[in-house]
Parts: structure tokens; C-alpha cells; sequence
């Protein structure tokens, strides 16, 4: 709505450009307290304890990479924090769970959209309703209910669950309604394919931004989950990246520049990920309003 | 919507079949892992976690919110008058009076160290010399009756002023009160203060003469099975035949009443509701046999001591707020009474009438009730160390028996140390084995459940051997009398008889063949022995706000509030910004991805990270924020030693994740109006401000409504960040208060059903879970009828535009 109005806008003087000015000093000071924070732990983490204790540094160590090592050796000495351990964890946990929730999703969302079932309607209702309820709510039973089965520390508790993700369902047959047409569907059926093969080889593709969407979203809900992991796993080989980074503290003797270095390891990845992903990820946060 | 046409219609019908196999794996997914466990949160939020498997408890855990924290009403009530026996406003006024009086008494204005720091210091401060001559005299004396209540007054308020005059005070009090007051107060965890433990109590001892009943009716009385196997379990702990011969022995003197053994046995027996070695709570057997107890206290002229005692750490209760005024008036009526009565006090008589209270004239000072215990007390045992040490031990014993076992299964995790040395002969390793071979703290040994399992099942095959035996024999008989009246008459007694036998036979040798044990009725591994703890509610009647669940709904609530109002307000500016066509801002789309970054990223990692910048450590380390603090000349600033800081840190961190994310939906909102609005609002001549107010801002009140309830949701759901903000105690210096101050609902759960604390109160955290769910329920059917006018509209749309499928 801008293009149009711009030239004639443009002319209207020093007041608007002062008034700019100031809005641009107000923007770019919350740009740059959003980023400041991960820019001090980068920069610390190329520090040694000792500069670090006299004063805050806001830039590279000269020395940077040689200290990154040290800090970095120091903290795979670490007996509570592994690096490795975590990241594969949160990895096989995180892709798991974002696979089978963005297969099932897609699934649940397209049987609701095409097939004209009784109680569709109710169940979707129901999909809705139960959208809002957090997990957090059930987790005396749920912990139970895996302690029952002898599932405490393993990684099925909190990848199985995944399977049933309303939220993601419902945004997702919000896409399909409008952009799956069923001509397509019925095509596909003329030309003798069975309703699976229909669904994965011919929707599903038709399906893909709102899948990948919906999976940045998923994948980024299940690596920094925190509450259920910390509930469920309690062996240091079991843990996750989130809940090794929250064994990351230390006494008065700490060694600080390992603990900035631990916390930028464990944020680096996603940084690099969202710097890639971050069209996606603001866009589908404008669609649906995504909240986990 | 696709349009489809009236063939494919018909067609699509002979799919519907498939859109359930579609969704089946959703719906089974979410009742497994989902709805299932809400349900038995539910379940578990209505029972009696601590004992067992969920034995059903009704409301109880509901009560507890009740009782504690909701129901202030119930003492205004307008039974109150007739239930306690005295007015509301005279009863309100006593317990204030009360209240005052044990608080001027912590003072204690008797320590020799203590009163000198007074006499030198306050002769500099407020205190005036008439003040310090009567101090002086009291502390010659030893009687605070020479100090006048003006006097006092001006001590107790120069304390309030002076507290470091006052912290010399109280540290100087004799270790002889610290110790007595170790029973008003035992056994602190070794995070959570004092307040947090519930207060065990020396209540005036039960007396009783059905003991021999008892063991008589142990002998010989009738049980179930489920009592029977309790009884032969806790037999087998004694290493007696039966428990009858062990309590036989133990009142005659050949078992010591300290053993935790004696406890441990009588406070699985003697609950109204015991726990039988099965892990399922079944009518207990009275056991009201204290009379012993009170004869060996007696017989060891204790008697007194023990009464005294007990007083006051009680007293001491009503003035640290341990003990709840209002539960326990009557007995605290009765114990001055008794110790008035004995001389042992002297005791202020009030008398209520027409709402105001009044002091009878004959009594003496009105604050000295506690010291003249304290003194009765000093003359009488102080001079002998062990005599009093003992005395205090005995007292524990009597507590321990009012109490049922609690003391022992809560309060001895520290104590017990104490005990041992005060018992001295008692064997501490005898003890420890003891603890772990019953698995006291942890839930109860699986492999003792198995062997107790074995021996059920070998018990039970032996009975139904036995069943068998016996009515084989009696089986030709039964044969020949259904014989001897013709064999054909179904419903004749003989016939009755014969089934019955056959049956019997049948079913025991199924027995046999499957023999029922414990293990097939209860996962054993879920059976938690906490069976002295059955009253969960005690746990919150600490006092202290914050340590409950009001305090962190409480908490969440605040620390949301304080987080969302600059959220939104920033990102309602930012976004008007971001759309204003005059400014038209270059770079949107990089500020708008820099801006969101923080929402991305783990919140435990930030959490640390804050911690770090905000942390504070003596060591002569500063961090971040103590450095730009002494930078700007201040003092080093201890962020985490002050609630309120902490919990801003925790609200800015919330603000700064979640401002970008409600930018971005914001603005996605108002580039979402009209543009013709805008315009025809230009050609009216509206400048960017009235465009704003009166278009973009009404417009955009769904979505800010939206985004409200959102982060109503997500906010009550907070954990990460408190949470690890808090992680480690020791590292920045947190206090009790520190930890209240940020505990959050979900904190609160956590710490209540998977916590590092010996009794995990699994039914208070899922009644937590539940409140919590109403809660969020009440705002997910906002947002559900927020969305669903937006579908309706959606509807509409696609109706007109005529591509409905009916």
C-alpha cells in the first residue's frame, strides 16, 4: 500500500524526516537489544576467565580461535556436558518428532478436508478446543503412565506424543481449504490410484509449504522443549542439549569463558538454521499467529 | 474450498470410511498420550498420593487449598461462635493479643550477652536510662517482671530499629533454647527454610488403658487378610513371631521405646487408615496404648519437664507461625491452663466480655509466660546437661507418638543425628540399615515386594492345598447323602452341599495352578510407604504465602503482567511504525527477523546466560551487570538476593523473547485491513494518528485479543526461564525468599511430584495440574470463540460466492 503514496510523501518536508529520524533510532535500538545478547556470549566465548572477570567484552579475543579451543576443551572435560551427547539426543528426538508430526498432521488435516465423515465437524471442534491445552497439564499422569511401561529416559515419550499435535492439524487444514482442490483428488481416483497413494504421492507435495512451515515450528518446539525432558530423562547420556546447557552452571571458580562457550554452542545451531529459515518462520508467525 | 460436483459428490461417499482410518492415528495418539494422562491426573488429584496407588481421597486435596489459604471464612463463619465458644471479635482479638505477646517474647530479654549489648549500645539510642536500670535489674534477678511495660515497648521498638543489635541478641540466646526449639521446629531440607517445615508437635500426651486390649485383640481379634498380612510384615520387621509378643515386650521393658522400630510399627498400625504391606490403605487397628510411654516418663520423673516442654515449643510454635493459632486454640487454653495450675507459669486470666478482653488483676506481667517457662526450665533441668538432653529426646517421643510416625519419616532426616547423640546408646548404622531395609524414604524395594509376593502365593497355594484335602474327604459323604434322597433333586440342601464342594475344588486347584499374589494387584513399584504422612495438608500450612500454590499462581500471574504490558505496547508501536506508509522504513525485513531471533532460541540457554550477567558472587568475580554498576561508581548489586529484581529479570526476559513475535502478528493484522479504509480516511484528510485510533486500533482488536490470551496461556505455563534462573541455589546467593519468589505453577508441580524431596505429593500436584487446566480451559474457549467467529465469517464468504458442498 505504500508504492503509491510514496512520492508524495516523500516531499512533506523536515518534520516527517525528524519524526523518521526518531523512529528509525527507536527501531534499531530493539533490533539491536534482540541480537546483543547472543553477540556478548559469541564474543566471551573467545575469552579466557580471566579477561572475562575484568571486564565485559563486547569484542573478539585477538587470540580468538586458540581460546576457542581451550574453552571448548574445557568444557568437553565437563562431566555434566557434552556437547555430542546433547545435540544427537535433541537431534534424534527433534527430527523424530517433527516427522511424525507433520506426517500425521498432514494426514488428520487432509482426512478432516476431503472425506465428508460423520462427526467431522465434532471432531474438529474438538481438535480446536483441545488446542490451547498445554501438556504441562497432564505430565503427573503422563510421567506415571510412562513410568508404568518402563519408558522413563527413553526418547519414545517424548517423540510418540508427537504423532497428535492439534495446533499443527489445524493449521494445516486451514491451508488445505484453500489450496487442495478436489478435482485433484478426484483425477487422481479416475485414474485408479487407492486413497493412500493419492495422499502421499499426489497431496502431499501440494502440501509442502504449509508442511514445512508447520515442521520449522515443530522441530524448533521439540529442540528447545524443556519441561517434559527434564521430567522424563535423568541420565546424562540421556539429556538433551536444553537440559545439559541448564547443567551449565558453576561455582565462584567457574570457568567462564567455558560457559559462554557452551551457551553460544548450543545457540549457534539454530542461528544458523533461523538465518536460513527466517522468511519462513516470520511469515508463518503472521498466517497463524504460532504460539507454542 | 474446492468446488466439487454432484458426481464426484456421490462418489467421494463410498471414501467417507477412509477420513476415519485417516484420523484414527491422531485420535489414538492423543487418548494415549494425552487424554489419558489428563484423565488420570484427575484421578490422581482426588487421592492420596503419598501412601500408595491412588487410594480414592475425595476432595482432600482440594480441602488443603480450602482450609489453608481460602478459608479465612470459615473462622468468620457463624458457626464459629457456637463451634469454638466465643465471639468472633473476642476470639479474633485473643489470638492477636496472643500473637503480640509471643513476638514481644522473642526478644528474649534475658540473655546475659544479649541485655549487656542493650545496656551498651541503647545508652546511645532511644533507650531511656529508667528503661536501663530496670534491664539491668531484671537480668540480676533473672526476672523480667522488674521491666515495665513502657519499657518494653521502647526495647521492642528500638529492636525493630537496631537489628543488628537485635541479631546479637538472638544469636547470643543460649544454645539450650536453640535446642528447644529444634523440636518446634525439626528437620529442615537442606534447600527449603525453616518455614517450610511443618512444625512436629509435642501435643499434651494421649493416655489410654487399652493397651492390653489391644494386644489381646491383636491375638486373638478378627482381621482380614489385608490386615493380617500388615501385621505379619511389620512382625517380621521386629523379628517376633507375632506383633502381639512384640508389644508384649516392649511393655515389659525388654524392647526400648526409642527404637525407630517401635515408631515405625506403631505408625503403620495406628492410623486410623494404615497402608498394609500391599501398598492399599485398609482400616487400621487402634493402637492407643501411650499410657506406656507416659509410665516411663513417669517412672523417670519427667513428667513436668515433659509437660513444660511441650508447652513451650508450642508457644514458640504460635510465635514463628508454625503451628496455626486458629487450629489449635482450645489446647493451647488447656496447656497454660495445666501449667498455671501446676505453678509452673504464672498465667495472665482474660476475661471477654461485650468484644473487648480484660486482664484479671491478680495476675503478673503479661508477657512473661514464656519466660518463666524458660526459667522453670533453666533452674530446673539446665544444670544437668543430660538429664536435659534426655528430657528433649522423651518430648520427641511423645510428639512422635501424636504425631503417628510423621516425625520419624519427615522430621528425622536431620534430627536423627541429634537423636542419637541425645539417646546415646541407640546405634545409628542399626538404624540406617533399618531404614534402608524398609526403604523409609525411596518407594518401597521392588525385590521386597517380590519376595512378599512369593510368600503370598505360597500361602495362598498351601490354603488352597488344604481346601482341597478337606473337601475330598468330605466329599464321599456329600456323594452319599445326595445318594441316599435319590440324586435328583437340584435344589435339596444335599445337593447344595455337594456343589459347593466340587466347586470349592475346582477353584482351588485353579489357585494352584495361578496363585494370586501381591505383585498381580499393585505395580509395587508405584508403592510409596510415606504411610505417616497422610495428612499432605500439613504441608500447607506453612505460613508462607510463597511457598504455596496461591503464591505461584500468584507469581506466574504477576511475572506474565509485568512481562506483557511493554510487549504489547512495544509492539503495537513498532508495528504502527513498520505499516505507516509515510515513514515507509527501509530494512522491515531484517529488523523483523533480528527482532524475532530471541523467540527461537532455547529459553534455558537464555536463562543461563542472564544468570551469568546478573549473577553475584563474593568471590571478587563481578559479572556482567556488577561490573557496569561499578563502572557507573555504584555498589556491586545482589540482583538474585532480591525477589523483586529477580522477577523483573524474569519479566524482561519474557518481554524481550516475545515482543518481536507479537510485532510480527500485528502487523500481519494491519496489513490484513482494508487499504480502502486508509485511503478514503487520507481523502477525509485523517493524519496518522486518527488513521491509527479510529481505524487500525478497532480493526485490530480481535488480534490484539488473540495475542492477549496466547500469552495468557503460554505465561501460566512458565517454567524454563524461573526455573533456571533458580536452578542452583548456591551460586547466586538465593534464599528462601528468593525461591518463593519466582516458583511458578508448573515449578510448583514439578517440584511436588518429581522434586528432590523425600515425600513427593503426587495427588497437591496434580490437583495443582488441575486448577491449572480450569484456568487454561476458561482461556482456550475465549480463543475458541475469538477463532471461530473469524471460520463463521470465512463461512459466510465461501456461502456467497456459492462454492458450498452442503
Amino acid at each position: 500500500m505504500s508504492a503509491n503514496n510514496e512520492p508524495k510523501l516523500r516531499s512533506k518536508s523536515a518534520s516527517i524526516r525528524a519524526y523518521s529520524i526518531m523512529v528509525y533510532v527507536v527501531v534499531i535500538f530493539f533490533s539491536i537489544l534482540a541480537v546483543i545478547p547472543f553477540w556478548f556470549m559469541f564474543m566471551n566465548a573467545t575469552w579466557d576467565t580471566m579477561s572475562i572477570q575484568r571486564g565485559i567484552k563486547l569484542w573478539p579475543n585477538p587470540n580468538a580461535f586458540k581460546q576457542l579451543g581451550i574453552n571448548w576443551e574445557n568444557l568437553a572435560k565437563r562431566s555434566t556436558f557434552s556437547f555430542a551427547v546433547g545435540f544427537k539426543n535433541s537431534l534424534i528426538i527433534s527430527v523424530s518428532a517433527t516427522a511424525l508430526t507433520v506426517y500425521f498432521s498432514a494426514l488428520t488435516a487432509y482426512g478432516l478436508t476431503v472425506y465428508r465423515f460423520k462427526g467431522r465437524k465434532t471432531i474438529f471442534a474438538i481438535i480446536v478446543g483441545v488446542m490451547m491445552v498445554p501438556t504441562a497439564v497432564n505430565i503427573t499422569g503422563f510421567y506415571r503412565m510412562m513410568s508404568a511401561m518402563g519408558l522413563l529416559g527413553s526418547k519414545w515419550p517424548l517423540i510418540l506424543p508427537a504423532i497428535a499435535a492439534p495446533s499443527t492439524v489445524f493449521f494445516i487444514k486451514q491451508y488445505l481449504e484453500t489450496s487442495l482442490s478436489m478435482e485433484i483428488v478426484e483425477a487422481s481416483r479416475i485414474d485408479g490410484a487407492g486413497e493412500f497413494y493419492t495422499f502421499n504421492r499426489i497431496c502431499l507435495p501440494i502440501m509442502i509449504p504449509s508442511l514445512a512451515t508447520q515442521g520449522i515450528f515443530s522441530f524448533l518446539g521439540t529442540w528447545n522443549n524443556f519441561f517434559a525432558p527434564s521430567i522424563l530423562l535423568s541420565r546424562n547420556e540421556d539429556k538433551t542439549l536444553p537440559l545439559m546447557v541448564a547443567q551449565l552452571y558453576g561455582d565462584r571458580y567457574t570457568d567462564y569463558g567455558m560457559i559462554y562457550m557452551g551457551l553460544s554452542a548450543s545457540v549457534l545451531p539454530v542461528v544458523i538454521v533461523y538465518a536460513f529459515l527466517q522468511r519462513y518462520i516470520i511469515s508463518g508467525v503472521a498466517a497463524g499467529g504460532v504460539k507454542e | 474450498m474446492a468446488r466439487a460436483n454432484n458426481n464426484g459428490k456421490r462418489k467421494s461417499m463410498s471414501y467417507t470410511r477412509y477420513g476415519y482410518i485417516f484420523i484414527a492415528p491422531f485420535v489414538i495418539a492423543y487418548c494415549i498420550f494425552s487424554l489419558y494422562p489428563l484423565l488420570t491426573t484427575f484421578w490422581y488429584s482426588t487421592a492420596n498420593m503419598q501412601s500408595a496407588t491412588a487410594n480414592f481421597w475425595g476432595f482432600s486435596n482440594y480441602e488443603a487449598y480450602y482450609d489453608r489459604y481460602l478459608d479465612l471464612t470459615k473462622l468468620y463463619s457463624d458457626s464459629f461462635d457456637k463451634d469454638v465458644g466465643i465471639k468472633k471479635a473476642d476470639y479474633v482479638k485473643i489470638r492477636n493479643f496472643f500473637a503480640a505477646q509471643d513476638k514481644a517474647d522473642a526478644y528474649d530479654p534475658l540473655n546475659e550477652d544479649g541485655v549487656n549489648a542493650i545496656i551498651t549500645n541503647g545508652a546511645t539510642g532511644p533507650i531511656t536510662q529508667k528503661a536501663i536500670d530496670e534491664l539491668k535489674q531484671a537480668l540480676d534477678n533473672k526476672d523480667l517482671s522488674y521491666l515495665s511495660s513502657d519499657s518494653f515497648k521502647q526495647l521492642k521498638d528500638w529492636k525493630s530499629q537496631y537489628s543488628d543489635i537485635s541479631l546479637v541478641v538472638s544469636q547470643k540466646v543460649a544454645s539450650i533454647y536453640t535446642q528447644i526449639s529444634a523440636i518446634a521446629t525439626p528437620a529442615t531440607d537442606e534447600e527449603e527454610s525453616v518455614e517450610e517445615t511443618e512444625a512436629v508437635t509435642a501435643e499434651s500426651i494421649y493416655t489410654s488403658d487399652q493397651y492390653d486390649e489391644f494386644v489381646a485383640n491383636l491375638s486373638s481379634g478378627e482381621f482380614t487378610e489385608d490386615q493380617v498380612a500388615l501385621m505379619n510384615y511389620l512382625a517380621a520387621k521386629t523379628g517376633k513371631a507375632t506383633l502381639a509378643e512384640y508389644f508384649t515386650s516392649v511393655k515389659n521393658g525388654e524392647a526400648a521405646v526409642e527404637d525407630p522400630l517401635f515408631y515405625y510399627v506403631l505408625s503403620n498400625l495406628s492410623k486410623p487408615n494404615a497402608v498394609n504391606a500391599e501398598g492399599k490403605t485398609v482400616d487400621g487397628v487402634s493402637v492407643p496404648f501411650i499410657k506406656n510411654v507416659e509410665e516411663y516418663l513417669t517412672a523417670n520423673g519427667w513428667s513436668d519437664m515433659i509437660t513444660a516442654l511441650s508447652s513451650y515449643s508450642k508457644l514458640t510454635g504460635y510465635a514463628d507461625g508454625s503451628i496455626d493459632l486458629h487450629d489449635d486454640e482450645e489446647t493451647l487454653y488447656t496447656d497454660l491452663e495445666t501449667l498455671h495450675n501446676a505453678g509452673i507459669i504464672n498465667i495472665v486470666k482474660l476475661e471477654v466480655k461485650n468484644g473487648t478482653v480484660t486482664e484479671s488483676q491478680d495476675a503478673k506481667s503479661d508477657s512473661n509466660c514464656l519466660f518463666i517457662l524458660r526459667k522453670f526450665i533453666d533452674e530446673k533441668y539446665v544444670s544437668n546437661e543430660n538429664e536435659l538432653a534426655t528430657a528433649i529426646q522423651i518430648t520427641k517421643l511423645a510428639a512422635y507418638y501424636e504425631d503417628q510416625g510423621r516425625a520419624i519419616l519427615v522430621g528425622m532426616k536431620i534430627p536423627v543425628d541429634k537423636y542419637i547423640t541425645y539417646s546415646g546408646s541407640f546405634d545409628i548404622n542399626k538404624y540406617f540399615d533399618f531404614k534402608r531395609e524398609i526403604g523409609l524414604y525411596d518407594a518401597l524395594n521392588y525385590d521386597k515386594y517380590k519376595e512378599l509376593d512369593k510368600a503370598r502365593k505360597e500361602s495362598n497355594v498351601a490354603k488352597a492345598q488344604k481346601t482341597i484335602e478337606e473337601a475330598e474327604a468330605a466329599l464321599p459323604d456329600a456323594q452319599a447323602a445326595y445318594a441316599a434322597i435319590g440324586g435328583e433333586d437340584t435344589k435339596s440342601k444335599e445337593y447344595n452341599t455337594l456343589k459347593k464342594l466340587e466347586l470349592s475344588i475346582v477353584s482351588a486347584k485353579d489357585t494352584i495352578k495361578n496363585p494370586v499374589g501381591i505383585l498381580g494387584k499393585v505395580d509395587a513399584r508405584y508403592v510409596y510407604i510415606f504411610s505417616g504422612l497422610e495428612n499432605y495438608a500439613s504441608i500447607f500450612a506453612s505460613k508462607t504465602r510463597f511457598n504455596t500454590v496461591i503464591g505461584a499462581f500468584y507469581n506466574t500471574a504477576l511475572m506474565w503482567v509485568i512481562g506483557f504490558i511493554p510487549q504489547i505496547l512495544l509492539a503495537l508501536l513498532l508495528s504502527a511504525w513498520f505499516t505507516d506508509t509515510k515513514l515507509h522504513l527501509k530494512g522491515l525485513g531484517l529488523m523483523k527477523a533480528l527482532m524475532y531471533l530471541p523467540n527461537v532460541i532455547t529459553a534455558v540457554t537464555i536463562a543461563i546466560f542472564f544468570r551469568r550477567l546478573f549473577g553475584y558472587s563474593t568471590g571478587g568475580t563481578l559479572s556482567a551487570a556488577q561490573q557496569v554498576i561499578v563502572a557507573f561508581g555504584g555498589e556491586p548489586y545482589n540482583f538474585f538476593g532480591s525477589a523483586w529484581a529477580t522477577r523483573f529479570i524474569v519479566c524482561f526476559i519474557n518481554f524481550w523473547m516475545w515482543y518481536g513475535n507479537t510485532m510480527i502478528v500485528l502487523i500481519a493484522g494491519i496489513t490484513s485491513i482494508s487499504e480502502s479504509l486508509y485511503e478514503s480516511a487520507q481523502i477525509d484528510g485523517a493524519n496518522s494518528f486518527q488513521t491509527y485510533t479510529r481505524i487500525t486500533l478497532p480493526l485490530l482488536r480481535p488480534i490484539i485479543l488473540y495475542t492477549l490470551v496466547t500469552s495468557m496461556i503460554g505465561g501460566l505455563q512458565m517454567f524454563d526461564i524461573p526455573m533456571n534462573i533458580n536452578l542452583n541455589p548456591a551460586l547466586v546467593n538465593f534464599n528462601g525468599t528468593m525461591i518463593k519468589s519466582i516458583r511458578t505453577i508448573l515449578i510448583y508441580i514439578n517440584e511436588q511430584a518429581f522434586g528432590r524431596q523425600d515425600v513427593k505429593l503426587v495427588g497437591v500436584a496434580a490437583a495443582t495440574s488441575v486448577l491449572l487446566f480450569i484456568v487454561t480451559t476458561i482461556l482456550s474457549i475465549l480463543i475458541f470463540y475469538i477463532m471461530r467467529d473469524k471460520d463463521a465469517a470465512k463461512a459466510k464468504k465461501a456461502l456467497k460466492k456459492g462454492g458450498t458442498r452442503g
